[in-house]
Order: structure tokens, then C-alpha cells, then sequence
């Protein structure tokens, strides 16, 4: 593992600092631009000229090829980016889902005019992307999903609904797998496409989260005829092509979940309990210890996959444990930091100086990470399958035909 | 304890106006952040509901605290923690000082119409600067005449944008902090009497919470609880009520949380077998269920030594304790398996996770009851001399 940047790496680090320092608008403005503040409508135009300023100047989507925008960076380099645009704390929240899953997915298989047309205004922020993939009854187990895409002359005819699709109200355009041949086994029928999301039959309705906010919503497709031309790998491949896209939610790695360890020893170190310093208390530093300890394991285990891609090589597994130590420290942490303010946990960030509600906000928010992106109980499955090399969950419905 | 048929009809009253008056009703009120307490505890207070544990001179219906318990896991059916926890502070946190305590006419005067749903009761206890710390409060009563003059501010009371009066803890005197302390009954329409803002929570959103500032608030002595400076004294009592009323109010809701995913869970399809069916899934809420049957032991292990006349902070706090950590539990475990529908606003599960925060808080929050626990074990050090 090798946790120092090369020398070419550093230059890459440097030179972003250093634009991100000249460029970045002040934390005021970044929370008006913010995923998630009330003014929805207003945040995303602060958003979009945020994301064109970074694309004109080289950064958006650096890894990218140049002809759709980018500029060809190593995956290495991209992440150096995206770990300084996080630490600067620059939003990304409006267009992550479009160019770290959209984007990589158009490219591997839509028509060259397609990703000529598309792939700019995405990477620009002029398109916003989401992506169509869950449904009432096709969570985790994705290869259940319903929705319906039937063929008629040139164009295909999709029926059905999607849910816990982020952004949909706002987006342009989606990507979307649905059930092409029911009379096949689950994983077999499927195709993938994308969509216009302004095509008539598509209506969305905001779902109000455990948070308070709607940044989700379900999407309903009422005989949306979308042309065959946009269909994405062949006609019965749509689990391959949503294997693609999954790989590459998996490759935009994120940061550590903030606030996190570091937010918490920066806040203990500044609290009193019983008129003593907080940090003092043994009961306290025994548990910021267990937490320390566990946050160097997330840092190396996420040192490791930077260090594959740094290699060119693909990283293994050790995301799938990533996301599930990390998370449950991010619960954990912001659980036990909510009981430090004694009563004043409770509250809601109105009620609290700016900045003070993040671990209330945090606590609410925690149980999605452990349930988006691959659920805990799927991610140790896929440990236990193919860390462990324990024997494979029975699936008694994998080789039979859907509709049977 | 025993369950007797009188309890199961008690349950069973508490229940069929829970199905008729409440329940149909809980989405409003958590949208509009609060709920009509006068209305609602007038209804209550018709049935009897909210003097069981009192006594029959004041309209209340004499029964031990094992019927208070009982109603207290009834109110878990409720399908939101706010409305429980108002009926909880009206009957077993501003009231029990006031009726073992308090003299003939103030009871008359204030338990009497609470009990019957007349008046809406808040107890204040937390200040900006002492929450679990109740010694610590600051909240002042100078004597002048036959008067109290209070100054100061309350905080996180719940009730306190309707309620009629408080049991308000204040100093009288510059004593010792655990004797200078008395228990004064304070109507909130008093001259100075001021609300100063409503409080926003992350859950418990049917209750509404506010601060209370008091600028030269004149009440008559007599509305002192019992006798001057053994206030906290009697806090500490209350809180006894307070603590046991908290652990029975989690059992409902924990059990319902449990029933309600194991409901889902089976119905669920995933992977072509029911989400249920997976071990991991039904192991885990036996697990819980056994887990919330052993909090439930010792509620009623602690509830019938405080009939029999014992002290009880001890087990109170252990109780207290476990079902504060365990509703969190519950919570996050139970909505794991529901999913994205489990982080939706409107599911059950989402705002059980969100009202359960608090029961580790409110009434003295786990590090407090782990304070008291280990000073009843003998193993607290001794705060050292300044």
C-alpha cells in the first residue's frame, strides 16, 4: 500500500488547492447551493454554474475523455479532485448520480452521436441525470423489478414505477432497466434504456424522508414510448449494463460520511461535562478510541482501493467493507453525539447555531446509508461469498421463469 | 404484579379510545406539531383515564401504580411517542409530588381539574444550564409577604404551550443546592409568565415543547408543594414515577415496531422467498422481542416494590436505562429491514426511529441514570474537594 502521492500526483493536488482556493464561492454561498436546502429550484441554478465553471476550467470529470469533455485523467487523479473538492467543501450533490453512474454507463454503450450529444451538457451541468433502478418491490433484489418495456415498431413502450429515485423531479434525463421478456429467468429479461424525463406518461411525486426534506421521489412511467435508439446494450442485456453502472457507483468512492470521527473529537474538544473537559472523561476517550482505531481501519482499507487504481488495477471487494464499517461508525458517532447535548440533541438545526445540528442531521440521516448503495445484510453477503468463500445464499428463483 | 381483570379492562378502555379519539388523528397533529391537549384530556379525564393511580378526594381512582403502568403500555398504541408523552407528563410527571405532597386546597385547586382534564399540567424541571444536572437549576423564588417572586427560564417543557400551570422546580434562598429547592405550582397565565419560543425537535413532533422565561412572577406561597426547601427531595421522588412511566411507555411502541416489521418482513418478496424467512431477519426480531420481555420483567419487578411501599430510584433508573438504550435498538434494527420505505417520512418505522431518541434524554438522560446506578452500587467516587 503506498498512502504518499508520486510526485505527478502532488502536482495534481497542488494545482486543484489551488484553484479550488481561488475559485470555490465562500461557505455562505455554498450552503444556498447545497443538496437538500429549501430552495430547491434556486440551489440547482447556483449548482449548474458551479459545475460549468469547474468544466471550463478542466476539472469536472478530468477522467473523462477529452472529445466529451474531461481530459483523460487516471482514476487516480480524478479521485486526488474529488477528495480536495470534498475537503474544500464544494457541493456535488446535484450531478454525482449523473456522472458517476449516467455518464460511465452512456459511454460503454450508447451510439457516438448519442455521447457527442449527451455526454457535454451532462458533464457541463446543463443536463441533470438520474437514475431509474428501484421499485416497490425491487430493492436489493434489483433482478425482481417490474416495470414493464414492451416493443412497438421502432420505439418501446414502458409501463410500471420506479421509487427512491433521487432528483427525479428535476432531471433531465434517466437511465432505466425494465422487464423486455417476463417468460425468462429473472436476471435474463431485462433491457436497459434511457429516457427523456419530460416524455409524456412520466409523473413524479416527492417522497418526504426521514429527514424532513423530498429529495426523492417515485416516478410513474403511464406507456412512455421511448425509440429504440436509446436502448443501451442489447435487447436482454439490461442486467450487464446495470452491473456497469452499479461498478461504477462503487468506483466514485466518496469521502468519509461527514460529520464523522474528526468532527467529533473537534467537538469534544471544546465541550465540558460536569465542568470537566469532555476528552478527560474515561468513559468518553475509551469510546473515542475504539472510534479512532476504527477510522484508521476505514482510512487504510480505503487507502488500498486508491492504491489499486493508482495501479490501473480494479479494486476488489474492499468496498463492499468500506461502505459497511463506515457507515456504521458514521451511526454510531453521531448517535453517541446527540446524547452529549444532553437535551439539546433532540433539536432540529433551526433552533441550534448554524452548524451545530450536523450530528442530529447525521443521526436522522444514517440508516439511509445502510440501506442505499448495496444494504448491509447484501454487502455481507458479498463478503461472505467472495471474501470468505462461504457457500452462496440459496436464490430458488434465479433460473426460473419470471412470470412463473 | 399482577394482571387482573381490572387491568385488562382498564387496557381495554384505554385502547378503544385510542382507536376512536386518537389514532385517526395522530397525522394531523404531528404535521401541525401539536395537539389539542384540552380537548383531548377532557375526553380522557371523563373515563377516569388520568387519575387512575391518584387518590378518590380528587377525583381520582385510588388504584396502585400497576394500573398506571398498565394504561402507560396501553398509550404504546398510539401510533406516535408525542401524545403518550403528553398524557405522561399530565399524570406521572407534574402530578405525583402535587398529590402525595401538596396541601388540601391546592390540590383542589390544580390536581383535581387535571385529573379530570380540566387543566393542562407541565412539569418544569430543565433550565438552559441544568438539564440532567437538576441540582444545578437557577431558577429563583424571592419571598415577599404571602408571595413568591420568580425569575429565570425553563427549558424543553413539554405541555408548556397549552398547559395551565407548571410544577416548577426553583431555589428559595441561597441554602445548599438539595435543600433550598422547593416544588411550586406556578399558572401559566401569571403576569410575566412569558413563552418564549417552540421548540422544533428531530421527533416527538405531536408534543409541543417550549422555553418558558419567568420575569417577576408573583404566585402566592401557599402554591408551594409540601414544605419549603424539600424540593428536590420530592423531585427525586416524582422522578421515580417519571422514570417508571418512561420504561412502560417504550414497551408498546418497541412491540408494535416489531409486529409491524415482522407484518412487512413477511410480506416482502425478495430474492423469491419472503424477506422473513431469511434467518437473519426473524432471528433478529426473536431476538428484540426477548430483549424487550426482559425490560418489561423488570418494570414490573420495580413497579410492585413501589407498591409495597420501597424505594425505588434504583430500579427506576435501571429501567429507565435499559429501555432508552433498547428503543434505539429496535428502532434502527427494525427499520434496517424495511428498506428505503424505512427512511421514508411517512412510515411507521421512520417516525418511531425519530421519537425513540429521546427516551435516552428526557428524565435524566443514560449517563445520568448510570450516575445514580453505580452511587446506589456504592462505586461513584466522590467528587473531589475544591
Amino acid at each position: 500500500m503506498d498512502f504518499q502521492d508520486s510526485a505527478s500526483e502532488a502536482e495534481v493536488r497542488a494545482d486543484a488547492r489551488a484553484w479550488l482556493a481561488a475559485n470555490l464561492p465562500d461557505a455562505e454561498a455554498r450552503r444556498s447551493m447545497g443538496y437538500g436546502v429549501a430552495d430547491e429550484a434556486a440551489a440547482l441554478a447556483l449548482a449548474k454554474t458551479w459545475q460549468a465553471r469547474k468544466a471550463d476550467a478542466g476539472w469536472a470529470c478530468m477522467h473523462w475523455p477529452a472529445q466529451y469533455g474531461g481530459r483523460g485523467a487516471s482514476p487516480i487523479e480524478r479521485l486526488i479532485f474529488e477528495e480536495e473538492e470534498r475537503r474544500a467543501g464544494a457541493p456535488t450533490g446535484f450531478f454525482e448520480i449523473g456522472l458517476g453512474m449516467a455518464g460511465p454507463t452512456l459511454q460503454a454503450y450508447a451510439s457516438e452521436e448519442q455521447k457527442a450529444s449527451l455526454l457535454p451538457r451532462m458533464l457541463r451541468g446543463q443536463d441533470v441525470w438520474c437514475q431509474l433502478f428501484s421499485e416497490p418491490a425491487a430493492g436489493s433484489d434489483l433482478a425482481a423489478l417490474r416495470m414493464r418495456a414492451v416493443r412497438d415498431g421502432d420505439d418501446w413502450v414502458l409501463t410500471g414505477q420506479k421509487t427512491w429515485t433521487s432528483g427525479a423531479h428535476y432531471a433531465d434525463y434517466g437511465i432505466i432497466v425494465a422487464r423486455s421478456d417476463p417468460s425468462l429467468p429473472k436476471h435474463r429479461g431485462l433491457t436497459f434504456f434511457f429516457v427523456d424525463m419530460r416524455s409524456p406518461g412520466i409523473t413524479t411525486r416527492q417522497i418526504r424522508q426521514i429527514t424532513g426534506p423530498a429529495d426523492f421521489d417515485d416516478v410513474f412511467f403511464d406507456e412512455v414510448r421511448v425509440a429504440d435508439s436509446q436502448r443501451l446494450g442489447a435487447v436482454g442485456a439490461g442486467w450487464q449494463v446495470a452491473l456497469t453502472t452499479l461498478m461504477n457507483e462503487r468506483l466514485s468512492l466518496g469521502d468519509v460520511a461527514r460529520p464523522g470521527y474528526e468532527e467529533l473529537v473537534a467537538r469534544l474538544r471544546m465541550s465540558e461535562i460536569g465542568g470537566r473537559p469532555a476528552l478527560e472523561q474515561a468513559d468518553i476517550a475509551a469510546r473515542v478510541t475504539d472510534w479512532h482505531v476504527r477510522s484508521r481501519g476505514v482510512a487504510f482499507t480505503r487507502a488500498r482501493i486508491i492504491t489499486a487504481l493508482s495501479r490501473g488495477q480494479e479494486p476488489g471487494p474492499e468496498a463492499s467493507i468500506l461502505k459497511l464499517a463506515s457507515t456504521a461508525m458514521f451511526q454510531e458517532i453521531a448517535d453517541f453525539a446527540t446524547g452529549l447535548e444532553d437535551q439539546g440533541g433532540v433539536l432540529l438545526a433551526e433552533d441550534r447555531q448554524a452548524g451545530v445540528a450536523d450530528f442530529q442531521f447525521a443521526y436522522l440521516f444514517s440508516p439511509s446509508f445502510r440501506v442505499a448503495g448495496g444494504t448491509d445484510q447484501i454487502l455481507r453477503n458479498i463478503i461472505a461469498e467472495r471474501v470468505l468463500g462461504l457457500p452462496p445464499e440459496p436464490r430458488v428463483d434465479k433460473d426460473v421463469p419470471f412470470n412463473s | 404484579m399482577q394482571i387482573t381483570p381490572d387491568h385488562i379492562a382498564i387496557r381495554d378502555t384505554m385502547e378503544k379510545f385510542i382507536a376512536r379519539e386518537v389514532t385517526p388523528f395522530v397525522d394531523d397533529w404531528e404535521a401541525a406539531e401539536i395537539f389539542p391537549a384540552h380537548e383531548l384530556f377532557r375526553k380522557m379525564g371523563d373515563l377516569g383515564l388520568l387519575g387512575l393511580t391518584k387518590p378518590v378526594e380528587y377525583g381520582g381512582m385510588g388504584l396502585d401504580y400497576s394500573y398506571g403502568v398498565v394504561m402507560t403500555e396501553a398509550l404504546g398504541r398510539i401510533p406516535c411517542g408525542g401524545v403518550p408523552m403528553a398524557v405522561g407528563v399530565q399524570t406521572d410527571m407534574a402530578t405525583p409530588a402535587l398529590a402525595r405532597f401538596g396541601s388540601d386546597a391546592l390540590r383542589r385547586e390544580f390536581l383535581a381539574p387535571a385529573i379530570a382534564g380540566e387543566m393542562v399540567a407541565c412539569i418544569g424541571v430543565s433550565e438552559p444550564g441544568a438539564g440532567s444536572d437538576v441540582a444545578a437549576i437557577k431558577t429563583h423564588a424571592r419571598i415577599d409577604g404571602d408571595d413568591l417572586v420568580i425569575n429565570g427560564a425553563k427549558l424543553w417543557i413539554t405541555n408548556s404551550l397549552q398547559a395551565d400551570w407548571m410544577c416548577c422546580l426553583v431555589n428559595i434562598g441561597d441554602g445548599p443546592a438539595h435543600r433550598n429547592k422547593s416544588l411550586v405550582i406556578v399558572p401559566m397565565k401569571s403576569k410575566g409568565v412569558e413563552v418564549a419560543r417552540k421548540v422544533r425537535k428531530i421527533g416527538m413532533n405531536s408534543s409541543d415543547t417550549g422555553q418558558i422565561h419567568f420575569d417577576d412572577v408573583r404566585v402566592p406561597r401557599r402554591h408551594v408543594i409540601g414544605e419549603e426547601g424539600q424540593g428536590f427531595t420530592y423531585q427525586m421522588i416524582q422522578f421515580q414515577e417519571e422514570r417508571l412511566w418512561a420504561a412502560a411507555s417504550a414497551l408498546g411502541p418497541m412491540e408494535a415496531a416489531i409486529e409491524q416489521t415482522a407484518d412487512y418482513a413477511r410480506q416482502r418478496q425478495i430474492f423469491g422467498k419472503p424477506l422473513l424467512d431469511n434467518q437473519v431477519v426473524h432471528f433478529t426480531l426473536a431476538e428484540l422481542q426477548a430483549e424487550v420481555e426482559a425490560v418489561r420483567a423488570l418494570l414490573y419487578r420495580a413497579t410492585q416494590l413501589y407498591i409495597d411501599g420501597e424505594e425505588v430510584t434504583l430500579l427506576a433508573s435501571m429501567v429507565k436505562l435499559k429501555a432508552g438504550r433498547l428503543q434505539r435498538v429496535v428502532a434502527d434494527k427494525c427499520l434496517q429491514f424495511w428498506g428505503g420505505m424505512g427512511f421514508a417520512w411517512e412510515s411507521p418505522i421512520s417516525r418511531f426511529f425519530r421519537d425513540g431518541r429521546l427516551m435516552s434524554i428526557g428524565g435524566g438522560a443514560d449517563e445520568v441514570m448510570l450516575s445514580i446506578i453505580s452511587k446506589k452500587m456504592g462505586i461513584l467516587p466522590r467528587p473531589a474537594a475544591n
